[in-house]
């Protein structure tokens, strides 16, 4: 068989023929002349002791060496005890059948609980297990992914794991991202383009020039964060090894007074030892021990399928109670993918000048839309961009001075002794530069992002820059209202304008606008004052800019849009999405609300029976069969119940919203 | 100095906890994980002493589960 390992084997044939034999006194008993209930006592003994000792030794024997090392409660020794309980009083069928079901439970115990392991090293397995370099020499060797060393090159070969983060520098063709991302269709890659370990390539050979150790490669981080979570426990899990620790000794203490002071009133030791033998067998708490925390590592590995990186077992439990989430608007409601889609010009400056000064003042920032800006530049007159990754190519823009990159106004520098600016109206305004330029205001869109470009403190531009919402943006808000998400706002630096017309047109009926990145904390936190004592009404904040790392970290559960996010909001996140889709955290709240609701099923499953089989126990109507059941039947179907989440692919299907739009 | 090893026969959760309790006693150690799951510790403890913690942790965690080991 297959299925089992070698020790589980062996207690396999053990369970059967020990199973075997009491069948086989069973039907002695009934169908023939010789009833072994008949025979002398110590001859009916000896009988019973075979099955027994077949299928229990194992029991009996680690109860004994632990015994020696001083453990006494624990399961093996209860169930030796409870068996010679049973066979003291004469109960000797009860005897080996106690030991029988407990290890037939045990058994299944153990293979549910590999099973699991095996489910998990599954998930584990997106790390690669060797890299190729190729040396000087041109040769290739074979070489363990933790000894590549920055600007090594490697080949990967059609179908193998990217061992570490890399630029491609021959090749091109489509990989998988599905590992990081979750996203099925395969990504195009080309020559020039940023490859992450954990990747899988496709079809072509690609070669590609390592720019992280491994250990600081996504993949690498990826997995520690995923084994990590398991460490932060949830407060259901707290609660179960805080719950354990008093839970057994409560009920072996119990079961002892069960057995003395009924004993003395009634004077019938017997059946008073059959009941404390019951509570015995009903003490092991390693249903909810092992159960609990399997749902929440089964939740926090269908998020990791599906491209949620979940930093912790606490942060999955928070997230489904989460009521209210405050979102931001760039890169989270929007594609953060801006365009420029005009140039006005407000004097006699060519628009390529214009967009020149804009170009050179923005290449010093990572905001998406001084991208757009260098971008278009780029695209119009130049390569502006280009020249921070490769140095051989003409740098065209203009040398500027004293270039300051005020967060959430713009940029300004010094260029020949005048000074220049790019940024928004609050920029102008501090600069008291006149924007109502001479143009015919008609002829530009106010819903579009503007900057306005200065020289010398005059206008000489204004650049009109577009984004979008998000495929699904709005279905998916609609959905997260549906899934108990009561409140949603929405907070940007943009204008008001800008803002209404999204909010408009996504539904959503709270926002803030024109904020300062100091602005939105304070917003978070009068909002979060105003049910900070409900403990079942938490926040979330949506964010992807640096300036959203310190609302991340001050929320409760904290989200970032990791592909198109910085470092720092991804540090400060407790949720990342690895590739961006809104719609992910409609799944993690999904899956956060089943882990949850299966943990807490466990829990209640497990200790109302419990309970229950300890109050039949005591007054003596069930027997020490249905006990074992209680023990380790429930461990049984708690692990199965947790294993749910380990398989359900339903809850990590990702939605698909391009049909409908 | 922290590091990770690969355990092997722990079969409970519960020993698991009781097994981190026990190591977290031995002179030396600043703390101390066993992940039922994925059947990893992780252990900080004094550089001067390790594998003689190591040792001495084994012998805690074969206390709890006969048979439970650390893989090196």
């Amino acid at each position: 068989m297959a299925v089992f390992d070698k020790e589980q084997k062996k207690n396999f044939i053990c369970i059967l023929i020990s199973g075997l034999i009491i069948c086989l006194i069973i039907l002695f008993k009934i169908y023939s002349r010789l009833n072994i209930d008949e025979q002398p006592t110590y001859l009916r003994l000896l009988i019973y002791l075979i099955p027994y000792i077949i299928v229990g030794h194992q029991v009996i024997l680690s109860s004994i060496s632990n015994l020696s090392k001083g453990k006494i409660f624990d399961e093996n020794f209860l169930m030796t005890i409870a068996s010679i309980g049973a066979f003291v009083v004469g109960e000797y069928t009860e005897a080996v059948a106690v030991m029988l079901l407990y290890q037939i439970g045990e058994l299944f115990q153990d293979y549910a609980v590999n099973k699991s392991r095996r489910s998990i090293k599954e998930l584990m397995e997106i790390a690669p297990a060797s890299a190729v370099r190729e040396g000087k020499d041109g040769k290739y060797e074979v070489i363990d992914p933790s000894d590549v060393k920055i600007d090594d090159i490697l080949i990967i070969k059609p179908g193998e794991k990217v061992p570490v983060d890399g630029v491609i520098i021959n090749g091109e063709g489509e990989v998988n991202t599905s590992a990081l991302t979750g996203e099925s269709i395969p990504k195009y890659l080309k020559e020039g383009d940023e490859i992450l370990s954990g990747y899988v390539n496709g079809e072509k050979l690609l070669k590609i020039k390592a720019n992280k150790l491994y250990d600081d490669s996504t993949v690498a981080i990826i997995l520690e964060l995923v084994e990590e979570s398991l460490d932060k426990k949830s407060k259901s899990e707290k609660f179960i090894t805080k719950f354990s620790r008093y839970y057994t000794p409560v009920v072996v203490i119990s079961a002892i007074l069960l057995f003395i002071i009924p004993s003395i009133l009634t004077m019938n030791w017997r059946e008073w030892l059959v009941r404390a033998c019951t509570f015995l067998v009903i003490s092991c708490p390693c249903a909810l021990v092992i159960s609990v925390p399997l749902a929440f590592f089964g939740g926090v590995g269908a998020a990791s399928r599906a491209g949620i990186l979940v930093k912790g077992s606490n942060y999955l439990e928070a997230l489904s109670k989460v009521k209210t989430i405050i979102t931001d608007k760039t890169g989270t409601l929007t594609t953060g993918e801006f365009k420029v889609s005009n140039v006005y010009l407000t004097s006699s400056y060519s628009e390529e000048y214009v967009l020149k000064i804009a170009a050179s003042l923005e290449s010093y920032s990572t905001h998406p839309i001084a991208k757009s800006i260098c971008d278009a530049y780029d695209e119009l007159y130049g390569e502006s961009r280009n020249n921070k990754f490769n140095k051989e190519k003409k740098n065209n823009l203009l040398e500027i001075n004293e270039v300051k990159n005020i967060s959430g106004l713009g940029i300004t520098g010094n260029l020949d002794g005048k000074i220049i600016a790019a940024g928004n109206y609050r920029l102008m305004n501090e600069y008291k530069v006149d924007i109502k330029a001479d143009i015919n205001s008609n002829e530009y869109s106010f819903e579009d992002t503007l900057v306005y470009v200065t020289k010398d403190n005059k206008l000489i531009g204004i650049i009109s820059i577009s984004d979008k919402e998000k495929l699904g943006a709005k279905d998916t808000l609609r959905m997260l209202k549906s899934d108990g998400i009561e409140r949603i706002v929405m907070l940007t630096g943009d204008k008001k304008v800008v803002a209404e017309k999204i909010a408009n047109n996504l539904g959503i009926s709270e926002y803030y606008s024109e904020l300062l990145p100091q602005d939105k904390v304070k917003i978070v936190e009068d909002l979060m004052e105003e049910n900070k004592d409900d403990k079942n009404n938490l926040y979330a904040y949506i964010g992807d800019g640096i300036n959203d790392a310190p609302v991340l970290s001050r929320v409760d559960v904290g989200i970032a849009m990791g592909g198109a996010g910085s470092d720092a909001a991804i540090e400060a996140a407790d949720i990342v999405i690895m590739d961006d889709e809104l719609n992910r955290i409609e799944q993690a709240i999904r899956i956060s609300k089943r882990t949850t609701f299966i943990s807490w099923q466990n829990i209640i499953f497990a200790l109302s029976i419990k309970v229950i089989f300890l109050i039949l126990g005591a007054f003596g109507i069930i027997g020490m069969w249905w006990a074992v059941f209680a023990d380790v039947g429930v461990a049984i179907i708690c692990i199965l119940n947790s294993m749910r989440m380990l398989k359900n692919n339903q809850v990590i299907k990702k939605l698909d919203f391009s049909k409908n739009m | 100095m922290k590091k990770k090893f690969r355990v092997e026969g722990v079969d409970c959760a519960d020993c698991a906890a009781k097994m981190e309790e026990g190591i977290k006693k031995i002179d030396g150690v600043k703390s101390a994980k066993i992940n039922f799951l994925t059947e990893k510790l992780t252990i900080e403890a004094d550089d001067m002493k390790f594998d003689q913690i190591i040792k001495l942790a084994e012998a805690e965690m074969d206390k709890v589960d006969s048979g439970a080991r650390i893989i090196r």
